[in-house]
């Protein structure tokens, strides 16, 4: 008994973080699902809900338009009526539990949500692509052969790391503009198949692990360093190479300031500069910009319980060994 | 031998240009930038270091560079004790620790616009979640803070958004907490340590070597914050999280200002410099390694 009680406090505090940290996201499914009345409302309720009014027998929703003395007038917006504007008095109008699924078929209209998908997915594509054979490459490289110079190698790709990125951003976005590479994909994909100094760190370090009998084994067989590369490293590699080209993956998704530098045209534009975008046009449409951030988000969080252990993998090898 | 070396070297090729291409040569190049005039369509013109005495006179830059300490010394501080709170939770022995832990975690996954673009609207001032639960625990209208539409709460605005990926920290915390040998609170227990000696004697000295590196990439992470204030405030309202690489970038893009930009570019360097440095000396005694 007396050991019950802090760890029933300590459940009770746990669960209390675990709803404050889940709130946000409920909230969002939530207005991504609520009228546009509905969401105006500063009473806090998950539940979505629309006004109806019974209407020759049947519920049907409507929506406020304006207030005449103690009466309120609406028009249906569902049915068989729709259009039609009524008075009735506010004790008739009713709040039942709706689901808006409009706020995300109208978002899909404002916003080439499938095109930005697919723009975004090719650039995640090749930057997962390019970041897994160039780093394991390299990571080859400065791990299983020894070689003069691989050492100062090493030391300037560390050095790389400490570098903030806006030191490199102007010259680089001259060089791009230099190259007429504004307005296409390259900026953003041709650095990733030149290695990040971060992953080829970390894959050289599994890559030590990996016992030198077995590469030299291959060797003495006559087996090339590239064969040794693709047959005996690659396989052993597996578990890193996915936290790789799962948190290369993420990067390329999340990446907001390379393609607000380098993408122009609407027709270019990935999913998080879209919805940046969207979000000054439409900043009091409430629902649909709910829906539309749910929609970029959904596919991370399913990746992230498809790729779970990866994750935990990745953070414990980039925290507690990096 | 020497075919080694050659072989050594091609696997190492994409690495070694990219190294050269997309880091030493806009090195120089853009610390050549900082020295000159710069205005994107003309040529650079070599000014000295007229930038950076234009640096130290510019109010804005000042305001930034403030705003942005102050975001840092409140937001890391905050995160890592959050993160930690959140990781002893997690480290008792109830039902459903998985399910706790995925929940922490899951707001790091969210994508930074998206998250932007659901926090504009949690951190309303008449309809968000955060003053709507203000408001429910009894805080009164004239009370209530307008988070980012008000100059004073802007700031605490983004910084209370930042908590909202502690789990980040928590789940990288909760792992180092469960490599503690038992045996260590055992003896502390034995000697009569009450819990809170041994969290401070045992726990923390432990884990240390993981608080100082989520301390340190937190710091240079935080001096680079930019996306956050450029989707939710443009820097506003009145410059009040005009963070240092938005002042930085619209430098650089909107006033076209090539030189200046490049100047800013490695002050910040500077900065983080120093700041990594201090941190890891001031630590220095504090941080436990294994063996």
């Amino acid at each position: 008994m007396r050991n019950r009680t802090p760890r029933l406090i300590g459940f009770f505090i746990l669960v209390l973080f675990a709803t404050m940290f889940a709130l946000p996201f409920l909230w969002q499914v939530s207005t991504s699902l609520k009228t546009e009345d509905q969401v105006g409302k500063s009473e806090f309720d998950l539940i979505p809900k629309a006004s109806t009014i019974v209407f020759n027998g049947d519920v049907v929703q409507v929506k406020p338009v304006e207030r005449k003395g103690d009466r309120q007038v609406v028009e249906i917006i569902a049915g068989s009526a729709k259009g039609q504007k009524i008075t009735v008095l506010p004790s008739e109008i009713h709040l039942t539990p709706h689901l808006e699924w409009s706020n995300y078929s109208e978002g899909f209209k404002a916003f080439p949500f499938f095109r930005m998908l697919r723009n975004t997915l090719v650039i995640c594509f090749l930057v997962v692509l390019g970041t897994t054979v160039s780093c394991s490459l390299a990571a080859y490289g400065l791990a299983c052969i020894p070689w003069k110079g691989r050492e100062v190698v090493f030391w300037a790709m560390l050095a790389t790391m400490m570098l903030p990125a806006q030191v490199t951003m102007i010259p680089l976005f001259q060089t791009f503009k230099w190259l007429g590479w504004i307005n296409t994909i390259l900026p953003l994909v041709v650095p990733a198949f030149c290695g990040n100094a971060f992953f080829v760190f970390m894959l050289r370090q599994f890559y030590r692990t990996i016992p030198a009998s077995l590469t030299e084994a291959a060797r003495i067989d006559g087996a090339t360093d590239l064969r040794i590369w693709a047959t005996i490293v690659l396989p052993l590699s597996k578990a890193a190479l996915a936290v790789v080209a799962v948190f290369s993956f993420i990067n390329a998704w999340n990446d907001f300031i390379g393609p607000l530098l380098y993408l122009m045209d609407d027709e270019k534009y990935t999913l998080a500069i879209g919805l940046a975008r969207l979000q000054g046009q439409y900043s009091s449409d409430w629902g649909r910009m709910m829906a539309m951030s749910v929609v970029m988000t959904l596919p991370l969080v399913v990746l992230f319980f498809l790729a779970q252990r990866t994750f935990v993998d990745g953070i414990k090898l980039g925290g507690v060994k990096g | 031998m020497k075919s080694r070396t050659f072989t050594g070297i091609m696997f190492c090729m994409p690495l070694i240009v990219g190294i050269l291409a997309f880091t030493v040569v806009p090195v120089v190049a853009s610390f050549w930038f900082s020295l000159c005039n710069y205005p994107i369509l003309d040529p650079p013109k070599f000014v000295g270091t007229a930038n950076y005495v234009e640096l130290a006179r510019d109010d804005r830059f000042w305001h930034s560079v403030r705003n942005t300490f102050t975001y840092v010394l409140f937001a890391i501080p905050s995160g890592m004790a959050v993160g930690l709170g959140l990781a002893l939770l997690l480290n008792q022995k109830v039902a459903g620790i998985k399910v706790f832990r995925t929940l922490f975690f899951l707001p790091t996954v969210v994508p930074l616009v998206a998250n932007s673009v659901l926090w504009i609207r949690l951190l309303n001032p008449q309809q968000g979640l955060v003053n709507t639960f203000l408001k429910a625990i009894g805080v009164t209208d004239h009370w209530l803070p307008g988070w980012i539409t008000d100059e004073h709460w802007a700031m605490p605005g983004l910084i209370l958004m930042s908590l909202w990926g502690a789990g980040g920290g928590a789940v990288m915390y909760l792992a180092a907490l469960k490599d503690v040998p038992g045996e260590l609170f055992e003896a502390a227990e034995l000697d009569g340590a009450s819990p809170v000696q041994r969290f401070k004697n045992v726990t923390i000295p432990m884990i240390s070597p993981v608080l100082l590196f989520t301390g340190v990439m937190g710091l240079i992470g935080g001096f680079q914050e930019f996306a956050r204030a450029f989707v939710m405030t443009k820097g506003g309202p009145w410059d009040s999280t005009l963070f240092y690489c938005l002042h930085l970038f619209n430098s650089a893009f909107t006033e076209f200002r090539l030189g200046y930009a490049s100047a800013m570019a490695w002050v910040l360097f500077a900065i983080i410099m120093s700041a990594t440095i201090i941190v890891m000396r001031s630590s220095m005694k504090h941080v436990q390694y294994e063996q």
